[in-house]
């Protein structure tokens, strides 16, 4: 009867969604290639968000940036002892590690307990050569050895600057052991990668696509149902350790992932209440400011701050970089004092996306508050580029020694909001003399193998582009001197500008081995202050990530921290079915 | 005919040959690739990292040698692991996606036919009435607005304004290929309904404009018979105008329609691009687009290979019943 009843509901049009049978529907715009992978050979971020929802970690971040046990007893420390710092005689760090006891509670959702040979299988799977993880820091160099049934240690040698704030990942041994040796020794002798790969993904696909859902899991969600672009559906693992406050019948059972492609249509299906909330893969800026217009008591749009960092390269290295001035310092002030980015966030973002002065997260303790602002200072941008010898032609073009101050600026063409920052930057730099002319391309050239990194070929001069700032992993490696791509390096650094300076450089290689968070701060001050000098990049905002929910829906929050509702999967609920609030979102 | 069609279909062998190596070093010779997508904006990824990934991808050769291996593999019917779906490419297009786009586009077809080919004589034999000038007003307006407009503007009324203005009552869902909490075990017919009440927005957008199409030609091309000479004979010699019209014009006037139909028909499997996309239907044409933009090399080229040998074989198809409905047409 309950049956033919959701089956007329459904062909009545009337979502069963919402607290009325304690559900939750989400809608994305992406639709992740596979979940539950637990070595992440996908590096989406939906992908991530959904894996929220299953997976567990000895211990997590909060959206305050504050560990939390999870599956471990307790969060390791110096303090309690289960971090451990190892110096040799000259100070110097030499390895670290640090210990982990599992819940005795901890299950996978089929009732087995997760066990130390769980974090084994899986460290030895990452560092295997066949398994096309994009990178393997820092487990290449870590080691698990046990004390005893449930309590390891994680030594990491050389040292991992962020070995606290990490923990190793696990994977099921008792399911897919089998497969793996099976794979093992198929492919051990194999000279050929690509056959490697595709023995490799028919082993990783049996565990974790539409066709072959996750067999079990470690988190408060298991997967149920995957309806190929349409739908994911999970439902509670009655199995996961922690119960929310008062009990899990009292939050959400079942979550929906619905997978609509276009923005407009997920906006739709917003406007149409068919969604209870946006995850933070959804719509953009100004579908964001849209749906806030458009309220009507039915949802609420959140603007979150984010991690990823909005800036424009200025390209230092080639001939035309010198001609033009750009390898001076004193040109990059210039450009960026020309520009008004308080207005710019003011007229195209209604001032949510905050200007930012550092390449450091603003929410990271290694920020420096207090760096130049560079508010606009036409006068002083003016005086800059007299001091240079540019002065202005009778076309208003500054000009120096025949050559005028002509610059290609590029972005990834079709990105809107970039395309209108652009015409904002282009006036305001002609109306100081500096002629910007737009090229954009389609972001498989723009980020491609051919342009941003062959700057010294100059392909261009300014490119608009972002960067995610992590507030917690942050080692300031965007513009460290060996980053800049070059072809000894096979084109594989991030510092396109090619600005190398000696002294950030010194400072970078010193924080990479200081443990001391305080000492390390210090340094990070010196850094910011030498990079905002010198701007190798004109920094503009940190973006800000939309999603809407419905009143009433609680726990369903995230921050540049935890990047994702799901971090806090467990808890989310209606408080109309007696789900009791503990994160409200900033 | 025989020996014609068994000449054509050998030919296409080579013709088909030629247009997966086209397909495929157009799409290898873009920029980018899957391992770009993989390591951009990590710092932590090294040369050998780089190095590993395009081995494992095989992007560490060129793209001919690439192309023979993809070649040597497809023979065998193995078309390899799609990138972004992590299963097989041919599942993958076959299995998940295939269907839901004939589910889409076949109904559309048909029916838009049905309404058009009546329609477009009827406008041709009332040239320049009423009916004739509504007809050809709404081809060109529907001809003319943009699909992804005409899809958002109806998306709009019938899931946000239809609901509100009705108190809920009349609504129809906003996108998608079904309830996604429909249970599993919902049964066949349970189902079927499901996706039919999903079904009929986009089916409705696509006909419209299939209608539009079909109309414009099935009007221009009964004009053009009815102009003819041997049309005037026809009714100079008293037959009366249901003869003339259906046995004498119409045989004549439908020639460009089968054209038009049998050229339509591998368009049917390839998918509607748009339609698809704004009502996040999970279609051939999205995942060729999406497998385009990401480089998912495999399931672009079953795809497009589907599409190229469809599009050979009711060429063929085609021209062989040209000579069924046109005695004048023969194949030695």
């Amino acid at each position: 009867m309950k049956k033919t009843l959701a089956i007329t509901a459904f062909l009545l049009g009337t979502a069963l969604a919402g607290p009325a049978n304690n559900s939750l529907v989400i809608g994305t715009s992406q639709e992740p290639p596979n979940i539950y992978d637990p070595w992440n050979t996908n590096n989406l971020a939906i992908t991530s968000e959904i894996n929220g929802y299953m997976g567990a970690a000895l211990i997590g971040l909060d959206d305050n940036g504050d560990p939390y046990a999870d599956i471990a007893t307790r969060v390791p420390s110096l303090s309690n002892g289960d971090y451990k710092v190892v110096k040799n005689a000259a100070g110097d760090v030499v390895r670290n590690s640090v210990t982990y006891t599992i819940r005795k509670e901890a299950k996978w959702s089929d009732g087995t307990p997760i066990k130390i040979a769980d974090f084994q299988f899986w460290l030895k799977l990452v560092n295997d050569d066949r398994v096309p993880v994009p990178d393997r820091t820092p487990w290449d160099r870590a080691k698990i050895t046990t004390t005893d049934a449930d309590t390891f240690t994680i030594t990491y040698d050389p040292p991992y600057l962020f070995a606290d704030q990490t923990s190793p990942g696990f994977a099921p041994q008792h399911v897919m052991g089998a497969a793996w040796n099976a794979f093992d020794a198929k492919t051990k002798n194999e000279k050929d990668a690509k056959v490697t790969n595709e023995e490799w993904k028919k082993f990783i696909s049996s565990f974790t696509t539409s066709r072959n859902l996750p067999k079990v899991v470690a988190g408060p969600f298991k997967p149920t149902a995957w309806r190929s672009g349409n739908s994911l559906t999970m439902t509670r693992n009655t199995n996961y350790w922690n119960k929310p406050k008062g009990g899990e019948d009292k939050y959400v059972q079942t979550v929906v992932y619905r997978f609509i492609p276009n923005t407009n249509t997920l906006k739709v299906n917003i406007l149409s209440g068919q969604l209870d909330a946006l995850s933070a893969v959804g719509p953009t800026f100004d579908q964001g400011v849209d749906l806030q217009r458009n309220e009507r008591g039915k949802f609420k749009t959140y603007f979150v701050p984010g991690a990823v960092w909005e800036h424009i390269d200025v390209n230092t290295r080639g001939q035309k970089a010198k001609d033009l001035d750009m390898d001076d310092p004193r040109m990059r002030q210039a450009l960026l004092l020309s520009i008004d980015r308080d207005a710019l966030t003011k007229a195209l973002f209604q001032g949510k996306q905050a200007v930012s002065n550092s390449f450091v997260n603003p929410i990271s303790k290694l920020y420096k508050k207090d760096v130049r602002d560079y508010n606009a200072n036409v006068a002083q941008a003016k005086a800059l580029f007299t001091q240079l010898g540019w002065t202005a032609g009778s076309d208003g073009i500054l000009q120096k020694g025949g050559k005028k101050l002509s610059l290609n600026f590029g972005t990834t063409a079709g990105n809107s909001t970039r395309e209108r920052v652009q015409q904002i930057l282009q006036a305001q730099w002609k109306a100081v003399g500096v002629q910007v002319n737009i090229q954009n391309y389609p972001s498989s050239v723009f980020f491609g193998p051919d342009f941003l990194s062959k700057g010294a070929d100059g392909k261009w001069d300014l490119a608009m582009y972002a960067w995610t700032g992590n507030p917690i992993f942050e080692e300031g490696n965007l513009f460290k001197g060996s980053g800049v791509p070059t072809a000894a390096n096979g084109y594989s650094g991030q510092n396109n500008s090619g600005w190398v300076n000696a002294e950030y450089d010194r400072l970078h290689k010193q924080a990479q081995t200081e443990f001391n968070l305080t000492d390390r701060i210090k340094l990070f001050d010196r850094m910011q202050t030498i990079w905002n000098t010198e701007v190798p990049a004109l920094p503009l905002y940190y973006r800000v990530n939309v999603y809407t929910k419905v009143p009433g829906l609680v726990n369903y929050t995230f921050s540049a921290y935890t990047l994702y509702p799901s971090w806090n999967a467990s808890s989310i609920g209606w408080a109309s079915r007696g789900a009791v609030e503990e994160y409200k979102q900033k | 005919m025989a020996t014609y069609a068994l000449r054509r279909l050998i030919q296409m062998i080579p013709l088909l040959l030629v247009i997966s190596l086209l397909v495929y070093s157009l799409t290898a010779l873009q920029p980018g690739s899957p391992v770009d997508q993989l390591t951009f904006g990590n710092s932590n990824i090294t040369p050998e990292d780089i190095a590993r990934l395009k081995a494992a991808y095989g992007l560490d050769q060129p793209w001919y040698t690439r192309y023979f291996f993809w070649l040597g593999h497809a023979i065998r019917g193995d078309f390899g692991y799609s990138q972004d779906y992590s299963i097989p490419a041919a599942q993958f297009v076959f299995q998940q996606r295939m269907p839901n786009t004939l589910l889409l586009t076949v109904p559309a077809l048909i029916l838009s036919t049905l309404i058009a080919v009546p329609l477009g004589i009827f406008s041709a034999v009332r040239q320049y009435s009423i009916p004739d000038y509504v007809l050809t007003f709404f081809s060109f307006v529907v001809f003319s607005a943009p699909v992804f407009w005409v899809g958002a503007m109806a998306l709009y009324f019938v899931a946000v304004y239809l609901p509100t203005a009705t108190g809920g009552a009349l609504s129809l869902p906003p996108g998608g290929l079904g309830s996604p909490d429909l249970p599993l075990d919902a049964g066949f017919w349970a189902t079927t309904l499901d996706k039919l009440h999903y079904l009929i927005l986009p089916l409705s957008i696509l006909m419209l404009r299939e209608i539009a199409v079909t109309l414009r030609f099935m009007r221009a091309s009964m004009l053009e018979v009815m102009n003819q000479d041997f049309i005037r004979t026809a009714r100079a010699k008293g037959l009366p105008s249901r003869i003339v019209l259906f046995k004498h014009a119409l045989r004549n006037a439908v020639v460009p329609i089968i054209t038009l139909l049998g050229l339509s028909i591998p368009g049917l499997f390839g998918g509607a691009v748009i339609t698809e996309r704004v009502f996040s239907w999970p279609g051939m044409g999205n995942a060729i687009i999406d497998a385009l933009i990401s480089k998912d090399f495999n399931v672009v080229m079953v795809s497009l290979m589907l599409l190229a040998l469809l599009t050979v074989v009711f060429q063929l198809i085609t021209d062989l019943v040209y000579a069924v409905v046109d005695p004048r047409i023969r194949y030695s």
